[in-house]
């Protein structure tokens, strides 16, 4: 599972940002504070936070299970639920019918459409079953570098929102430029890194 | 520059950093010497994909298969494409790695360690800590290694020795290779 797997998926991620007090104490209450539990609000994202990385129904961490050497290992919970667009379309087209016989007119108006779609939606959701995503994260509490499971954009975004949340950190991809910045020591290197344009490679 | 600007701008590097990488291991059959620290075997495998990275149109060209087909990516490189994706192997010592390594990114897919060790009894008791440290270890050596090719790139490529001596030879690989 995750990175333990034989092939693993890796973004790079670099630090930016500096924890106020007692480092582990913010780290514990962080991750505590912002384990995964289910939300009760109206959209597609019905429980988000952080679980263990060796089981994702454990949000407890008992014993800091997170700890592991100079790691934190954590793995972010994502569960949403997608009412099937054929599904909605029939109770849409139900519910529709039923409006406009009520209120004998002939069409609802966009913002009334609107409005049925959105109550219908969360009317459904308590039928579907969510589906549950996993993705492992591995902070280098040493080197200040992170290891995030997945390239997508989505669970990207949603790592670096949490962890900024949990935290109050920043995790910033480790580009080739940003990369390149920081095994440069000089300052005369990075000016002229800086200054770099693209090489032409045509014969 | 925010970051936005900096990943739009400065893609080309990612990219280079690839082109030049093929360039390297080819010259000199896998190995690859880093002047003062080590030297690796690179090899480059059954995937790559080039693009124009510096034109704001899209033109792609993927290539799957043996070294013959990857062949096909010098075309494309003549045509002013840059590596954007490619699935390599690098050795070090003993350990062989493979991974997709994105060029914009810097983003590692299907990376692949040696394998860890089986579990013993002690790794009961530790709550799989000594497999998970293992294997951070392992993924933490093999970013070692690309960090390592990096680093001669970008020296290289800060250098005046990238104008004067790497860039015209690198040309006049892509265009023996063709004829």
């Amino acid at each position: 599972m995750g990175f333990l797997s034989r092939s693993v998926s890796i973004m790079r991620y670099g630090i930016r940002g500096k924890i106020e007090g007692s480092f582990w104490d913010v780290v514990d209450d962080g991750i505590m504070k912002n384990a995964f539990r289910e939300i009760d609000t109206s959209g597609e994202e019905v429980g988000l936070g952080w679980v263990s990385i060796d089981d994702f129904t454990d949000n407890q961490f008992k014993g800091t299970s997170y700890l592991r050497g100079n790691y934190v290992a954590l793995a972010l919970r994502v569960d949403t639920v997608k009412v099937p667009p054929r599904i909605l379309e029939v109770n849409l087209k139900k519910e529709s019918k039923k409006l406009l016989e009520e209120s004998r007119t002939q069409r609802l108006s966009s913002s009334q459409r609107r409005e049925l779609k959105d109550r219908l939606k969360e009317k459904l959701k308590s039928q579907v079953f969510p589906s549950i995503q996993v993705f492992d994260l591995i902070w280098d509490t040493t080197k200040g570098v992170a290891y995030f499971g997945s390239h997508s954009i989505k669970a990207r975004e949603r790592v670096e929102y949490q962890f900024k949340k949990t935290f109050e950190l920043t995790l910033i991809p480790l580009i080739p430029y940003l990369r390149a910045e920081e095994l440069l020591s000089e300052k005369s290197d990075r000016l002229i890194l800086e200054k770099l344009k693209p090489s032409s490679m045509v014969p | 520059m925010d970051f936005i600007d900096i990943l739009r701008e400065k893609a080309f590097l990612g990219r280079e950093f690839l082109t030049w990488l093929w360039f390297k291991s080819n010259q000199s059959g896998g190995r690859v010497e880093i002047p003062g620290k080590k030297v690796l075997e690179v090899f480059f495998l059954d995937r790559m994909t080039l693009d124009l990275s510096d034109t704001e149109s899209l033109q792609m060209v993927t290539l799957k298969g043996g070294q013959s087909e990857l062949r096909e990516g010098l075309a494309a490189l003549k045509e002013g494409k840059k590596i954007e994706e490619v699935r390599i192997s690098i050795r070090a010592t003993e350990n062989d790695f493979t991974m997709v390594l994105k060029g914009t990114w810097f983003s590692f897919g299907s990376f692949r360690t040696p394998p860890i060790l089986p579990a013993d009894g002690s790794d009961v008791d530790d709550g799989g800590e000594g497999s998970f440290l293992e294997k951070a270890y392992l993924l933490e050596e093999g970013l070692e290694n690309i960090d390592a090719l990096f680093e001669y790139f970008v020296k290289l490529r800060i250098s005046e020795e990238w104008e004067n001596i790497e860039l015209p030879a690198l040309r006049k690989w892509i265009e023996n290779s063709l004829t």
